[in-house]
Formats: C-alpha cells, sequence, structure tokens
C-alpha cells in the first residue's frame, strides 16, 4: 500500500499506466501494469472497473468511457472495448505517492467496503475539514474530530445510521443502509431511490417482486401473508446508467391499498435496507492524528487544498 | 410495521411451505427473546427425500439467483441461500448427525400464526459457540 496515499499496488499501476494519455484503452493500459507489476489482465480489470464506476467511490481516480457495467447486475464489457483516463484528483494522488507534494488522506475518504473490506467511505471535504483542523489545532477535542467527520457516507445518496461513537471508537459495528422511499405526489406510486450500494438494483427489484408474487400458503396462513406479503399491483426499475444511476424502482400498490402502508412495509424489505459491518483499523480522531503527525513535516494544507479543488464541491 | 425481523419470515415462510427444519442461530434466539440482532436464517434440515424436495420447492420460490439442486442439498453441509427474505443456511450435514436430538429439545413458536421449530436455548448456543469458533480459526 501506498504509504503517501494508502492506495494499494495495483491502484498505483493503474493510475500510472493512465497518466500519459487523453483516454486509453483498457486493454492497453493493463498491458503496462503487467509489464509494471506482473499482474494478470483479468485480475487489474477488477480494481480498473471499481475506480471507473462513478458510484463506488467519493473521490474518483479514473474516469471511464464504455461500458462499465451498471448497479444492476450488468457486468462491464471486455476491457478490449472500454476506455480510462487518470481524473485531476488521480493525479493528485499520483503525485503525492511520488513525493512531487505532500501526502493525501486518500484512503481515510475512500475506504475499501466496495472490495469487501471494512473500512468505510466518509465525505471528503469532512475528512480535508477534520485534517485541516488537526493542523490547525492539535489541541481540537477528539469528540470535535469525530463530529467533523460525520457517519460515512456513499455515493449513492442512502440513508445511513448506526453506532457512530463505536465506529469513531475503533469498534467492529455495523451500519444500517436505508434506501429513499417516497410517495408520489399523485399518491399512485410509492418510488425507492438511493439503494444502497452493497446490494445490485436488479437484486432488490427481484425481492420486492418476489415478496409480492402469490404464495401456495396464502389461505392457510393469513397472519404470516399479511406481513411478509407485500400488496404490490406492478413494478418498474426505472434505474438508468445516465440518468438515475443510484436506482430508481417504482411500485403501485394494489388498489384500495394505502401507499403510506407499502411504504411502511417497503422500508423493512431486505435490498431497500441493508446491513455492512464496517471497522476501522484504530480510533477514527486517533487516525487522523496520527495521519497528520506522520506527515508533519510536509506542506499538508496545500496538498489538502490541491485535493479540495480536484473533487466536485461541497454542494454537488 | 413489521414485528418479525426479516429472517425470521423466512423461516416461517420454510415451515408455511411443510419444510421440517429446526431453526437454530440468531433467529431461534431472538424469538427465545435472548438476543436482539438476526443475521440470517440457520436451518438444522431434517433428512429425507421428501422434505429435501419440499426444501428445494420452498427455496425455488424464495430465492434471488441460483438455487441450489436436490442433490447439494442432501449431500453438502451448509448450503447457504440468498432469498427474499435475506439469507438462509441451510444446516444440512448437522440435520443429518443431529437431528433427532436437537428435534427432541426444540419447540414450536408462533411466526404470525406460523408455528416453526425452534431449538433450545442451550442447543441454539451450544451450536452458535461451536459455528464463531470454527470461523474465528
Amino acid at each position: 500500500m501506498g504509504e503517501r496515499t494508502g492506495l494499494g499496488v495495483v491502484e498505483i499501476a493503474l493510475l500510472e499506466a493512465l497518466e500519459t494519455s487523453p483516454f486509453l484503452r483498457c486493454d492497453e493500459a493493463l498491458a503496462r501494469v503487467e509489464e509494471r507489476i506482473g499482474l494478470a489482465p483479468g485480475y487489474a480489470y477488477e480494481v480498473l472497473v471499481d475506480l471507473a464506476r462513478p458510484w463506488t467511490m467519493p473521490v474518483n481516480l479514473v474516469q471511464g468511457q464504455g461500458n462499465f457495467g451498471s448497479r444492476g447486475n450488468d457486468p462491464p464489457a471486455n476491457f478490449r472495448y472500454t476506455e480510462a483516463r487518470i481524473t485531476r484528483a488521480g493525479r493528485a494522488a499520483l503525485a503525492a505517492e511520488r513525493g512531487e507534494m505532500a501526502p493525501l488522506p486518500i484512503a481515510i475518504i475512500n475506504g475499501n467496503t466496495h472490495r469487501a473490506g471494512l473500512r468505510p467511505p466518509f465525505r471528503p471535504h469532512a475528512v480535508i475539514d477534520a485534517v485541516r483542523e488537526a493542523i490547525k489545532r492539535p489541541d481540537v477535542t477528539d469528540a470535535d474530530l469525530t463530529g467533523m467527520v460525520g457517519l460515512p457516507y456513499f455515493l449513492t445518496g442512502c440513508t445511513v445510521t448506526g453506532d457512530l461513537t463505536a465506529l469513531a471508537a475503533g469498534r467492529p459495528t455495523e451500519l444500517s443502509l436505508q434506501a429513499q422511499v417516497s410517495i408520489s405526489d399523485d399518491r399512485r406510486t410509492v418510488i425507492i431511490e438511493n439503494i444502497p450500494p452493497n446490494i445490485s438494483t436488479d437484486d432488490t427489484a427481484s425481492i420486492i417482486a418476489s415478496r409480492a408474487s402469490a404464495s401456495r400458503w396464502a389461505n392457510d396462513h393469513p397472519g404470516l401473508h399479511r406481513i411478509a406479503h407485500l400488496p404490490l399491483a406492478d413494478l418498474r426499475d426505472e434505474t438508468s446508467d445516465r440518468s438515475r444511476p443510484f436506482g430508481r424502482i417504482v411500485c403501485i400498490p394494489t388498489p384500495g391499498t394505502p401507499p403510506e402502508q407499502l411504504r411502511e412495509m417497503l422500508l423493512d424489505v431486505t435490498g431497500v435496507r441493508t446491513t455492512m459491518p464496517v471497522a476501522l483499523a484504530r480510533p477514527l480522531p486517533a487516525l487522523i492524528r496520527h495521519w497528520v503527525q506522520t506527515n508533519a513535516s510536509e506542506d499538508l494544507l496545500a496538498s489538502l487544498a490541491v485535493l479540495e479543488h480536484a473533487i466536485p464541491s461541497r454542494s454537488s | 410495521m413489521a414485528a418479525f425481523p426479516s429472517a425470521v419470515l423466512g423461516a416461517a415462510v420454510l415451515a408455511a411451505e411443510e419444510v421440517s427444519f429446526v431453526l437454530v442461530g440468531s433467529a431461534a434466539l431472538w424469538l427465545r427473546n435472548e438476543i436482539a440482532d438476526v443475521a440470517d436464517a440457520d436451518a438444522v434440515i431434517e433428512p429425507g427425500e421428501g422434505n429435501i424436495h419440499r426444501l428445494r420447492g420452498a427455496l425455488a420460490g424464495i430465492a434471488i439467483g441460483p438455487v441450489p439442486s436436490v442433490d447439494s442439498l442432501s449431500r453438502g453441509s451448509v448450503v447457504p441461500v440468498v432469498t427474499a427474505y435475506g439469507k438462509v443456511d441451510c444446516l444440512v450435514e448437522r440435520g443429518r448427525r443431529d437431528w433427532g436430538r436437537l428435534r427432541r429439545g426444540a419447540g414450536f413458536l408462533l411466526v404470525a400464526d406460523v408455528p416453526v421449530l425452534v431449538a433450545s436455548s442451550t442447543d441454539a448456543w451450544n451450536l452458535r459457540r461451536r459455528y464463531k469458533e470454527r470461523e474465528n480459526g
């Protein structure tokens, strides 16, 4: 792992492979990675796809062009048919790794839950603010640093709840991730959006459809049927790669079912709500302080400013 | 709204489909008011061709993705299946080894209007301890 950004060897090799070209065919980039670190293209492509998908991590290091798969179950196209280029944030990360500028806390921001790890991602600007505060005011309290960083943040926009105290203290805990479920203005549909990142939108739609399908036991067990069966007349998956990449499933209640009732039931359905185990290597304030102290001899404020300009603004 | 965690509802659906099993793990301990969080449904499956066929039929109705074959449900050890109610771990080897003993200690508890056969607290905790130890190496 790169000590100055926390990026992995493969990620760094990929950024180096992409840095000199505008958009590079992924097979060419992967050939460069193989030449550099000996990793076969199939393995490196999995990492490249993670980097290029816009919903995976808060600081996007690579921009993809072509079919990199979907939030559903669609796989990416073969690497002969996709292209990628390094982003401004990716260039900053590479410069930090090479010592051309001070280190950047990219691994703290991006986490590794997208690769089935336990470290969750956080809001980039919140982490930058907290690091800046720890530099300027070394006596800042742990509570203030934890409060500044806040709960983990996922790009799909799902609501995150959980025991921030446990997470910030470095104890393993579990996050609850909840899609947004709203009732349309005309009250004819219940709309599910911002589906959690650890389930595909196709699977969420399949689960809802399955829970709404007829059951052989419905007449024998009306009590179970009432709480397990979703009163759904129809369902449309309107997730789209371009306009609604984070998921949109439209549910039409059966005649006579108030949309509020369907909404309440959907909030408990797996896929609309998921859980995610998380843990940090050490308490969150200690992680930030350690990072600042380790790199205290360098101009961290300047590198944070570069990163801040390389990522989307706070409001977007 | 739902008073039961998803995994417990999943177990109730299997019971409603007349699959014979003893519920163990976190769902069993939740139904016995001994823990607050339920991860998945762990079901010790009664051995026997008829029951395995009923299990496969029930899973086919609620599985998201591939449904295990009758063969893997008959000969496997732990067969995990992702369903509309969360993950169901079918503990078929445990059923082959321990069905009689677990069944004797188990009792029926109602989930909505479905009686679900739930392992005794002692058996549920013992099995849970054993699986956790194995997981932790």
